[in-house]
């Protein structure tokens, strides 16, 4: 009789030289105009006369990382938050809604104190507050003129529009036509003098719904923030940005407002400027309108370290989507000194076609449809991860995968790196470099960065420097040194079991 | 002396007057913004009809090109869905004539320069981009992949692969069912514009289509060239009038696009995912074109209703009833066919219902009453004010100009836009709003869990339809038979049956067999002793010693149990079909197809196919000496992997009827294993009860 392939398949499946940077550096140097206002906060300011556009860029140097326990998603809520106007912006009378707000916390806060007794709440007391906040809600929000601060930007020309909430960091950028820079100032300077947050709860609902979009409704989400909740037991780049659902339901406007007064302070703050401008008007600009922030202490660094990794951790997450594999290694900030050697190591391993992933396991073996790798996972700032994806071709599993990425980093360990290869990786980060100078959001984005990350917007040059001194010796120490079976977390989809035949699924076992 | 007071005098400025920012944003002055320096694009036409546009950049020392080709995957055959999107992908991917797929890839990463084609609804492109100093390198390996290219068959299968993979996984994202179905709805299902690549379509899909197609397509007079960066345009002319001139192949111009012709029918329709907290909706119908004299006065329309902040979806249903925290209107019209009006976003499942609504009330509340001024001056100012960025880079220039005269608009298409933008009333925006959208012909796409909905949706008054969205795994396909291939097809059969034993094929009523399965290094190497038994006419049982364990299963034609370590369990119907499909093709069944009449025998091209209503299907080819079947090539049910091929040899006689020791496995052109069998008991009396008896397991062992 002829063997049962399938069966046997089935049972298995139980997978220029380039000019140097300093020359690019030089040139640059001299389109570059930085100063810093008596208040602590730095301006990066760049020429571009091509076209006559700007680009902005305000980098806070807080984001989720510093989210108080219990309220996780403030750092985000208040950037929805500063969008909504301010004192001057976005009311149709200010004074009455100043009251109507301040109405809206007092009866929140008896709400939240009938609340507090728990099973000895009074429910038909809850009931009528419930009733009376939403009452105070309404009023409250009768007052907004829905939506102008940023109806004002793009009506003036804004393009691009938008703001992000990182682990790191917290950023808001714009562009303008040039002869709107002032408008620029009058509008930034005066959401961070006096932010209103007005509309706070009905914000709070949309928050909880961009939760669902991102995360809830969305496998790789949900897969993402569950592989980071276990590599990450004691530190707080444990929490997803958006927040943890109960945690977004309970934020109250005094919890925004104490984010604020903490973390933007002038201090923490850096704004980059690129485009068709004059450095000395920008500055000029600068202290008529940001220097009226006042100066406030800079708030402290997040303490807790994270404790040593000793054992493997495996995560499993039951998905109807393909299944889909993220494998994470510790891994120090990007202030140490191996933290070029991770860069180099990611584009070995996962970069590219000729990477050593996408040859063996999308190219020769098939198993894989795609792999992938991020040095510097979910930020920089503290010690973090080095993450692997793994998306399995048709008919092949994430076990399979996994065995096979194990079998690459062996043999990865063990050999040093051909110099070949390693002369590709660090030719495509300089050409990667050259790509990005073209763009000026993408420059103001950059300078911002690195001038508050490694203190310096040079860096941005430099890094390059630093990628070039990598040796093959560097690859294999650092390899060996953090990818290690302790140090790992893994954490995958899977399919539920077929309740009944007819529910088949399409992916062969 | 004026020298000296001079730097003083300017500064003073600055010093005497501390500026204080004004009270309101409103009493700022905003000087004219200087005119736009728009470059001139410098075009040319090659002595073999290919058309080239240059645009010196000199900012950066890096040279781009793309190259656009009149083609696109509106022209695939309808069985064969896919085509242009494979061939676009494997012109880069295969190799050309001289080097490798992944000899270039090496080359072009080692200097980190990239070329890449891709083929979409209606153009392709083969792009490069390179730092300066390789830019004579990467054109000539540019001119190789756009000229020459290969199309080596691993790199099919491989980009086969990928689309396999794409469609396994289409579903999995909430977000991108319903834009989909939503397109394909509207467009038509059976239209180039609105199917979709099927599995069974990229079966079908050989070597031969893929040259055919990209032959018909890439020839000179049928591309624009447009290259900018860091050279000198005359000198960039004659290069590349050195590289490409050569290329004098012609083929008859390339007929018009296919054109929309579908009338949807109105209604919601629910696609279900239960892994989400949210509904992803779709909706509206069927748009216009940019050149429609009317497109500005519906963006504007469009763009009150639900463009951005200041819209009133955006008030509505975003900020007033906290319901969405993505929702949106886009007129979207194409440059040569209607494209698609569309409302879209997501809301939390209980609130899909009430979100429709609210949705719907916007839509007929803008048709039934004129906007405000201030609506219809803020999306005019919106427009104007940031006209600038059209021009913000030279890229978007020459990428303009390719795209105007690709679809032959007017070079200065924009600034009528503009004009038209500005000249646009109150009245017009309720006009066009009455005209070109209404509520009645919505195609409204929900995904997402219908049990949480809440209120149902046929609280809106409208059919409610559910889409099936199941991906199809194709069934073996029969080849044509006529009356002569039939019987050529059992005369071929009976010749096969007579060599391996004759009548007594049909005398055998039990088989054990025992064999070890070596598989391939690539699959990982494992050495398996496998045990299989039957009982005429569809009692099987295998069971497989491997080095974690046994794992076994039995099938009887109606159920079945499934034992591994963990323990026995029924088995699921995957196995059940394919224990099914092992009773089809036994040798004692198989070769006796003649005598069923519910099996076809033919002779497709040479080789036997024998096939039946069930949807099983293997071909025989056979030994032209012996009369021996040399081998089996069939597609397992449920497998992905690409059709198995079984390749006999060392036939030995048990009982009077010869079956092979030694078979080798092929599992999508690749080696997957060697099988050796090792002993052959036929008729040896083996029990129901005995085969279908699950194994004692051993107690699973602790994993660490």
């Amino acid at each position: 009789m002829k063997p049962a392939y399938f069966l046997i398949a089935a049972a298995l499946l139980v997978f220029a030289p380039a000019p140097s940077s300093a020359q690019n550096l030089k040139e640059f140097e001299k389109h570059v105009t930085e100063f810093t206002l008596p208040n602590g906060l730095h301006f990066i300011v760049l020429e571009r006369h091509e076209a006559p556009v700007v680009s902005f860029h305000t980098y806070v140097n807080a984001g989720s990382v510093d989210d108080p326990k219990g309220k996780t998603g403030v750092a985000h809520m208040f950037e929805h938050m500063a969008f909504k106007g301010t004192e001057k912006i976005g009311s149709t009378d200010p004074v009455a809604e100043q009251k109507a707000l301040a109405e809206v916390e007092r009866i929140y806060d008896q709400f939240d104190a009938e609340r507090n007794k728990l099973s000895k709440a009074d429910p038909a007391k809850l009931k009528a507050l419930q009733a009376r906040l939403d009452a105070a809600i309404e009023k409250a929000d009768s007052y907004a003129e829905e939506n102008l601060y940023p109806r004002i930007i793009e009506q003036n020309g804004g393009v691009g529009m938008n703001a992000e909430t990182s682990e790191d960091s917290t950023k808001y950028f714009y562009n303008f036509p040039a002869n709107r820079v002032e408008l620029w100032f009058y509008l930034e300077s005066a959401r961070f003098l006096h932010p209103v947050p007005r509309q706070f709860y009905k914000e709070r609902s949309v928050v909880r719904e961009e939760r669902r979009m991102r995360t809830e409704s969305d496998p790789q989400g949900k897969l993402f923030e569950q592989m980071l909740a276990a590599a990450m037991e004691a530190h707080p780049y444990r929490n997803p940005p958006v927040g943890w659902a109960s945690d977004i339901e309970n934020l109250r406007v005094k919890d925004a407002n104490a984010f604020f007064a903490t973390y933007y302070v002038p201090g923490n703050m850096t704004m980059s400027i690129v485009g068709d401008v004059d450095p000395n008007r920008m500055r000029a600009l600068a202290t008529e309108y940001f220097g009226r922030l006042a100066a406030r202490p800079l708030p402290a660094p997040v303490r807790t370290v994270e404790p040593e990794q000793e054992g493997p951790r495996r995560v499993q997450v039951v998905s109807p989507a393909q299944p889909i594999e993220l494998l994470a290694y510790h891994r120090p900030d990007q202030n140490d000194k191996d933290d070029p050697v991770f860069d180099v190591i990611s584009g070995l391993l996962a970069g590219g076609r000729t990477s050593i992933l996408y040859r063996d396991m999308v190219r020769d073996k098939q198993i894989a449809l795609a792999s992938g790798a991020d040095a510097t996972v979910p930020g920089g700032k503290y010690p973090g991860l080095f993450l692997f994806y793994l998306v399995p071709a048709p008919g092949h599993t994430v076990s399979e995968n996994e065995k096979e990425l194990d079998t690459v980093l062996a043999q990865f360990l063990k050999s040093r790196i051909d110099e070949p290869s390693l002369a590709r990786v660090k030719t495509k980060t300089r050409a990667s470099l050259i790509n990005q100078l073209d763009s000026n959001a993408g420059l103001a984005q950059l300078l911002a960065f690195y001038y508050v990350n490694y203190g310096d917007w040079r860096k941005l040059f430099t890094s390059i420097d630093d990628i070039e001194k990598v040796t093959a010796d560097d690859v294999q120490r650092v390899a060996k040194q953090y990818f290690t079976p302790e140090n790992r977390t893994v954490a995958f989809t899977y399919q539920p079991e077929p309740e009944n035949s007819s529910e088949k699924t399409g992916a062969a076992k | 002396m004026k020298r000296f007071l001079w730097p003083i005098l300017t500064a003073l400025p600055l010093l005497a007057q501390q500026a204080v920012p004004p009270a309101s944003w409103k009493a700022l002055k905003f000087p004219p913004l200087r005119e736009i320096r728009i470059p001139k694009i410098d075009e040319v036409t090659l002595s073999n009809g290919m058309k080239v546009y240059l645009l010196e950049n000199h900012e950066l020392p890096v040279i781009r090109g793309l190259a656009l080709i009149r083609t696109g995957n509106l022209f695939d055959p309808a069985d064969k869905v896919g085509l242009a999107g494979l061939t676009g992908e494997v012109i880069r991917s295969g190799g050309t004539a001289h080097k490798s797929g992944d000899q270039i890839d090496e080359e072009l990463e080692n200097i980190a320069a990239s070329v890449e084609s891709q083929i979409g609804e209606s153009f392709g492109t083969v792009s490069f981009n390179t730092l300066k100093e390789r830019g004579d390198e990467v054109l000539a390996t540019f001119h190789d992949v756009l000229v020459s290219p290969a199309f080596r068959e691993e790199k099919i299968e491989l980009a086969k692969t990928g689309m396999r993979g794409g469609i396994e996984r289409r579903n999995d994202d909430a977000h991108g069912i319903s834009q989909r179905e939503f397109t394909n709805i509207v467009y038509g299902r059976d239209t180039p514009y609105g199917w979709e690549t099927q599995l069974a379509t990229i079966d079908r899909i050989k070597r031969q289509d893929i040259v055919d197609f990209y032959k018909r397509y890439y020839f000179p007079a049928n591309i624009i060239l447009a290259v900018q960066g860091d050279f000198a345009a005359p000198e960039m002319k004659t290069k590349l009038e050195s590289i490409f001139g050569t290329w004098k192949y012609q083929q008859p111009p390339v007929p018009p696009f296919p054109k929309v012709r579908n009338t949807p029918k109105p209604g919601i329709y629910v696609a279900t995912k239960t892994d989400v907290t949210q509904t992803y909706f779709a909706m509206g119908q069927l748009g216009g074109e940019l050149s429609d004299k009317n497109y500005p006065a519906l963006e504007v329309m469009a763009d009150i209703l639900g463009g951005g902040f200041k819209s009133r979806l955006f008030l509505k249903v975003r900020t007033q009833l906290g319901y969405a925290y993505e929702v949106g209107a886009d007129w979207a019209a194409n440059y040569d066919h209607p494209g698609l009006f569309s409302i879209s976003g997501s809301t939390k499942s209980p609130s899909t219902a009430d979100t429709l609504k609210a949705i719907e009330e916007e839509v007929k509340r803008i048709r039934s009453a004129p906007v405000t001024e201030q609506e219809l001056t803020t999306a005019k100012d919106t427009v104007m004010n940031s006209f600038v960025f059209n021009f913000d880079t030279t890229s978007k220039t020459l990428n303009r100009l390719l795209t105007y005269r690709y679809f032959g608009y007017p070079d200065d298409f924009i600034f009528e836009y503009q004009k038209g933008v500005a000249a646009v009333t109150r009245d017009d925006v309720l006009r066009v709003a009455k005209e070109y959208i209404d509520p009645a012909k919505f195609v409204i796409v929900a995904t997402g869990n219908p049990k949480e909905f809440g209120t149902p949706l046929s609280s809106l008054g409208l059919p409610v339809s559910e889409i099936d969205l199941t991906i199809p795994h194709p069934k073996p396909e029969k080849t044509a038979a006529s009356a002569e291939t039939v019987a050529r097809g059992r005369a071929m059969l009976a010749k096969a049956r007579e060599a391996v034993g004759g009548d007594k094929l049909g005398a055998v009523t039990d088989l054990t067999q025992q064999a070890t399965v070596q598989l391939d290094q690539s699959v990982g190497g494992l050495k398996v002793s496998q045990t299989e038994q039957w009982i005429a006419p569809n009692q099987f049982r295998q069971e497989n010693v491997m080095p974690f364990g046994m794992i076994a299963t039995y099938g009887d034609g109606k159920t079945g149990w499934s034992a591994t370590p963990q323990g026995v369990a029924p088995a699921p119907e995957a196995q059940l079909q394919q224990i099914a499909f092992e009773n089809f093709r036994i040798w004692f069944s198989l070769l006796r197809s003649d005598m069923d009449p519910e099996r076809t025998v033919n002779d497709a091209e040479g080789k036997l196919e024998i096939s039946d209503r069930n949807g099983h299907l293997v071909t025989l080819r056979l030994d032209p000496k012996t009369g021996l079947p040399a081998s089996e090539t069939y597609a397992t049910p449920g497998d992905p992997n690409g059709p198995v091929e079984e390749v006999f040899s060392n036939w030995e006689e048990t009982g009077g009827i010869r079956l092979p020791r030694i078979v080798a496995i092929n599992r999508g052109g690749k080696h997957f294993a060697d099988v050796t069998i090792s002993s052959i008991g036929i008729n040896t009396g083996i029990t129901p009860e005995q085969i279908s008896k699950p194994p004692a397991m051993p107690s699973p062992t602790k994993k660490p």
